[in-house]
């Protein structure tokens, strides 16, 4: 019986000691994750947007970049990213988020239109959970690089702005490649990034005409 | 959020992100198992069960008590004594119910729990955001592609060592990984299999 | 009861002697994973070395208080937490490569090698050779992972640590990126090893 006792206490006061230093490791590192994810989020707006900061560059460099070169507003419960000129006064684009349910789990994106919200400026994935060497590809480069410039407009019924094609030659002016091997994740970003832009069109944008 | 219906996903699960092949996890128990069919097996088999079962109950453990208290930092540790508890039950259950399976499996029903693809398993559910339906999908299909990469593996393997006169210091694990190595490769092939609308 | 081993030999055993992956093929799950990429090995051996170490280490000053019947159960605790603690640590200091590592640095806790360690030596050892033999065990396995990695990632990506090691006009091997290529470049490695360096009785009889 003594023994019994024993372990008992010995496991109740081995448990309540380490929870307490891992928590207190949380508590202490907490505010600094919070930063990194903000900072993240800053570093993938600014790049959509064009305002360059070194991939290298400290956390507070970022913030002020961000503080001074972006403006967050709320559009129909909805946030929308005002990117603006080096003096502050003139703006030089609108970025959003784009997201949605991936191949393996959910896929996180930023997008950015020109100030017209004729064309895209830029797209970047900061978040998925894709296959390596497949659906994770949409990260590279070359993906993201082909929708810089395309044009978007408002669609009815089942059209769609722009279409992810199998790779190769002959494609029309809004078919980009598709990512070899990776359908599932292709067919999944061109849906949600299409029902993305749409929504922006048709809610955001002219709301933000208005003024 | 993740629009995948459970069953493309427990084939998924099996073929093309098949958590041993693509994932690495389980390969402890695989490298000293895989050398008979009928034990591979039963393990299998095993692992599909504890493996269904763990993730519905983390799922639960992680959204209705430790997200809901802020404690979803403790995750590593709940999961982990979720698993053990399971597996001791399970183990508890064989012992009694079904000796000749236990007698086969000897040391490896506890051995489960340590098996990272268990632990795993409820990790990735986590990251990928999966609702319940999903999460016992995903763990189904996890289980039951691990179990048929280490029963396939093993096969081969049984097989090349009973033919074949290997070259110096192939035998054992240097061969189990390299046929690991084909048959994942031989699973990439999948890939283009499925198609979601 | 047999002689304790000196310092200097609890650390050649576990480095060479008894190399975790290479004599023992442990533990090998939560970091090939990431070797296709030198930095994220580099760091996840870090957290696996800082884990062994202090369970061990800790693990071992306990052992005359923990009960033998719920050792396990006191072992996976303190593993657990000081993972959890590594984790944090990555998450707040090192985000992107957090990101990148994603679950597998939770799964050092099922890493055979800490268990391992804990329950055949910290139990039966004092702290100071402890906390050596789990340091000695991990450094071990982290040479091993560091050289795959040296291997996959200038293979798989055509860089090293993010700089351009591999000439301009190099395609990369994909499939180095993925799993296969680290099973191969493993499997090749023990190969080699076990033909160059046949250490237990099993094997010389295995080299024919």
């Amino acid at each position: 019986m003594k023994k019994r006792l024993y372990s008992i206490v010995f496991m109740f006061v081995l448990t309540f000691v380490f929870a307490a230093v891992v928590s207190a490791v949380k508590v202490h590192n907490e505010e600094r994750i919070q930063i990194n994810q903000q900072v993240k989020l800053q570093r993938v707006i600014l790049k959509v947007l064009g305002v360059p900061v070194d991939e290298k560059a400290p956390n507070r460099v970022v913030i002020q970049a961000f503080e001074r070169r972006v403006k967050a507003i709320e559009v129909k419960q909805q946030t929308l990213y005002v990117g603006y000129g080096e003096g502050g006064k003139q703006i030089t684009g609108y970025a959003f988020p784009v997201g949605g349910a991936g191949f393996w789990g959910p896929v996180y994106g930023m997008v950015s239109v020109d100030p017209e919200a004729s064309r895209i400026m830029g797209i970047a994935f900061y978040r998925h959970s894709e296959t390596p060497g497949l659906g994770a590809r949409i990260t590279e480069t070359w993906f993201t690089q082909q929708f810089a410039g395309l044009p978007i407009f408002p669609v009815e019924g089942d059209k769609k702005i722009f279409f992810l094609k199998p790779a190769g030659p002959g494609k029309g002016p809004n078919e980009l490649d598709a990512i070899t091997g990776a359908t599932g994740t292709s067919r999944a970003v061109e849906a949600f990034v299409n029902r993305d832009l749409d929504r922006f069109l048709r809610e955001m944008w002219k709301q933000v005409k208005k003024g | 959020m993740v629009q995948v219906d459970a069953g493309t996903l427990l084939f998924a699960a099996i073929f093309t992100n098949n958590i041993l092949l693509t994932n690495f996890l389980g390969l402890c128990p695989f490298l000293a198992i895989s050398r008979e069919i009928r034990s591979a097996l039963g393990l299998g088999a095993a692992v599909v069960f504890v493996m269904t079962c763990t993730a519905v109950l983390n799922y639960l453990a992680y959204y209705y008590v430790l997200l809901p208290l802020n404690l979803d930092h403790f995750r590593y540790i709940v999961f982990i004594i979720i698993i053990a508890a399971f597996v001791q039950l399970v183990e508890m259950t064989v012992e009694r119910f079904f000796p000749a399976l236990y007698y086969i499996l000897g040391i490896f029903l506890p051995l489960i729990t340590v098996n990272c693809a268990i632990l795993g398993a409820s990790l990735f559910l986590i990251i990928r955001e999966y609702t319940l339906v999903q999460s016992m999908a995903y763990g189904a299909g996890s289980g039951a592609g691990w179990m048929i990469a280490i029963v396939a593996v093993g096969a081969i393997r049984e097989k090349v060592q009973k033919s074949a006169k290997l070259p110096k210091g192939l035998e054992g694990p240097a061969l189990t990984l390299i046929i690991t190595g084909i048959m994942a490769l031989a699973f990439t092939a999948f890939s283009g299999m499925i198609q979601i609308q | 009861m047999p002689k304790p081993l000196s310092s200097s030999q609890i650390f050649l055993q576990g480095l060479w002697n008894d190399n975790p992956v290479l004599r023992q093929i442990l533990g090998i799950c939560s970091t090939l994973a990431v070797t296709n990429l030198l930095v994220n090995t580099l760091v996840m051996n870090a957290g696996l070395i800082f884990t062994v170490g202090m369970s061990s280490l800790t693990v071992s000053i306990l052992r005359n208080y923990t009960p033998m019947k719920i050792r396990m159960m006191a072992q996976t605790l303190i593993i657990a937490s000081y993972v959890i603690i590594v984790d944090i640590a990555i998450a707040a200091y090192l985000p992107d490569i957090s990101e990148a590592l994603g679950p597998y640095v939770g799964l050092i806790i099922t890493n055979c090698i800490v268990m391992g360690r804990c329950e055949a030596f910290a139990m039966k050892n004092r702290p100071w050779a402890s906390f050596l033999d789990g340091l000695a065990m991990s450094l071990g396995y982290g040479a091993v992972l560091l050289i795959i990695a040296v291997i996959r990632e200038p293979l798989g990506f055509g860089t090293l640590l993010g700089y351009r090691v591999m000439p301009e006009g190099f395609t990369p091997w994909t499939i180095m990126i993925m799993a296969p290529g680290a099973f191969f470049t493993l499997g090749l490695f023990v190969w080699f090893l076990r033909a160059k360096f046949p250490q237990t009785a099993e094997e010389k009889k295995q080299g024919h």
